[in-house]
């Protein structure tokens, strides 16, 4: 399903700065995989993710879907394969657009937009049927603009936005970081079931070290743009977060603070 | 007192007419600024492009609407490169609006030979339609409403259908328009290209109104054009895209009125641009000086 072969991306080659944010990853992900990538601050989580994404350009390395060459194509044409959700709330929606058309813009993510007229009765009827789903009263503000609710209802509007029309690839980029404790657990719940429900493949970057162990069926510790560890289940049932913490000699603080 | 009066209603059909064409100019400002978040300075140059394109083509004797439709077409072209310069290569926007603006100048003096033209004694849309009449303020009002209610129409209907939210997203969340497939630099070129289009048409329409071209009948264009925007936002609002695109010629309507009065009033023309800068800083400052501080969305927008 996604193919990433030998990735390499440094930043400020040949300066002081140097840095090797993915030292050339190889990574394959298969039909319903549920991957999750931890790693300290710098370790190359992002980068892998922007990488996939098209947000960042490879060095070396060349990255497939579905057998399809996407190495060379720009952010907007990989939509087509693609859904993400951002860390920040603010960047996942359109705020001074209403929640029906940023659910009809997710809608066309992919499909070639036409001139005919874009919030029908029909398609507000399907969007107020989704957002149902996260009880949190958003389908009765389809007029509201995004930009007056809450960041957690907008993550959660995010989430809804990248898994509607079913995207070969969900990106999940710390997307319950920015969020409250009590609201990052409803969004994460939300988020497993979905995922669930319509048997996404996923690749998610995470700080929180429960998560990783409670979610997906795959876990990566990254670290200096290398994979330092890489396991699968049945294996990473066993696993504790103090195992993690031992085991791999993580030294982030952040990570012990959330595990 | 009764005379100043007199003078000002006297006006008010000319005025209507001239804000009916200079609403063209204040579609051209909103597009980009409203609707694409692409502070544009383009309109400066488009405008006069528009006029000075429009004129050599009617003294030489084309027919005034293909005038028009080149003026408008060198707008877009006009438009679009100021978005290329961005887009390629990173440069503010108002910095590529200021390049393409004073290069402009020059073009415009190449195309016409001389800093103006008289078109008195030539066709013009106003005389095809109505020779006997052409000059009536009321049936120029009529000719550029109708066309000005149908140009915002028909913008209305593109940008509610799927195509036209995808280029308002570019403008609304540029990083999740792309997510979602949306290609911003075609949305950004059609967009700022259009604007420009409709601003050199405006420029167009204009010189056949006042029976001239001149090479310099944009200095202070954008800013008239900022004021009338601000105004008919103050009056319509922009919660909804109706509402948006009606603000530029409400605010046209109104501002030209307010010009007319303040000059009938005893306010020296030489005096108008330094009028209308104080309405348009005050304007931008209020929310700052009401919110002590707080940097308000606006006057970001133009400091980016």
């Amino acid at each position: 399903m996604l193919e990433v072969k030998g990735a390499a991306r440094t930043f400020y080659a040949g300066t002081s700065d140097e840095r090797r944010a993915l030292a050339g990853i190889d990574l394959t992900l298969n039909e319903g995989d549920f991957c999750v990538v931890i790693g300290s601050n710098g370790a190359g989580k992002s980068s892998l993710l922007n990488a996939v994404a098209g947000k960042l350009k490879l060095d070396h390395g060349s990255i497939l879907i579905d057998g399809v060459d996407v190495t060379r194509l720009p952010v907007h044409r990989r939509a087509r394969f693609i859904s993400r959700v951002f860390q920040d709330p603010m960047l996942g929606t359109a705020p001074t657009m209403t929640v029906a058309e940023n659910m009809l813009l997710a809608d066309l993510r992919g499909k070639t937009p036409r001139l005919v007229p874009g919030l029908t009765a029909e398609r507000q009827a399907v969007y107020r049927d989704r957002l149902a789903i996260l009880n949190l009263g958003l389908e009765d503000r389809l007029d509201a603009p995004v930009g007056l609710l809450s960041g957690g209802q907008r993550q959660s509007l995010s989430l809804i936005m990248a898994v509607s029309n079913s995207p070969r690839l969900l990106l999940l980029d710390e997307h319950t970081a920015a969020l409250d404790p009590k609201t990052a657990a409803t969004v994460m719940d939300a988020t497993i079931r979905t995922i669930a429900e319509f048997g996404l493949t996923v690749l998610m970057v995470t700080h929180n070290m429960s998560h990783a162990l409670e979610c997906g069926n795959r876990l990566i510790m990254m670290d200096s743009g290398h994979f330092q560890l890489q396991v699968a289940t049945p294996e990473k049932d066993t696993l504790t977060v103090p195992d993690l913490i031992e085991r791999f000699h993580v030294k982030s603080d952040r990570m012990l603070l959330q595990a | 007192m009764p005379d100043v009066l007199a003078s000002f209603i006297n006006l008010i059909p000319v005025t209507i007419a001239q804000s009916l064409i200079v609403a063209f100019v204040v579609l051209g400002v909103m597009i980009p600024f409203r609707l694409l978040g692409f502070p544009d300075l383009t309109s400066e140059g488009a405008y006069p492009l528009g006029g000075c394109v429009t004129g050599v083509l009617i003294a030489s004797g084309y027919d005034p609407v293909f005038a028009m439709a080149v003026a408008a077409c060198a707008g877009f072209l006009a438009g679009s490169t100021t978005a290329f310069i961005h887009l390629r290569f990173g440069i503010n926007t108002l910095l590529a609006g200021i390049l393409v603006m004073t290069m402009l100048y020059s073009i415009n003096l190449r195309i016409m030979g001389r800093t103006n033209i008289a078109l008195f004694t030539f066709d013009s849309l106003f005389k095809d339609i109505n020779p006997e009449n052409f000059n009536d303020p009321w049936f120029k009002i009529a000719v550029v409403g109708t066309l000005i209610a149908v140009i915002l129409a028909a913008l209305y209907y593109l940008l509610v259908t799927e195509r036209g939210t995808t280029i308002r997203a570019v403008g609304a969340s540029p990083d999740m328009a792309e997510a979602q497939g949306v290609s911003i630099w075609s949305a950004t070129i059609f967009g700022v290209g259009s604007a420009s289009l409709f601003t050199a048409l405006g420029g167009g329409i204009m010189v056949q109104s006042q029976g001239f071209a001149d090479v310099n009948m944009g200095f202070g264009i954008l800013i008239n054009g900022l004021a009338a925007l601000i105004i008919g936002e103050a009056i319509t609002g922009r919660k909804t895209v109706l509402r948006q695109l009606l603000a530029p010629i409400a605010g046209a309507l109104a501002y030209y009125q307010l010009v007319s009065l303040c000059l009938s009033l005893g306010l020296a023309p030489a005096d108008l641009k330094l009028a209308t800068g104080l309405f348009v800083l005050i304007m931008l400052a209020l929310p700052a000086l009401r919110r002590g501080g707080n940097v308000p969305q606006l006057r970001e927008k133009i400091r980016e």
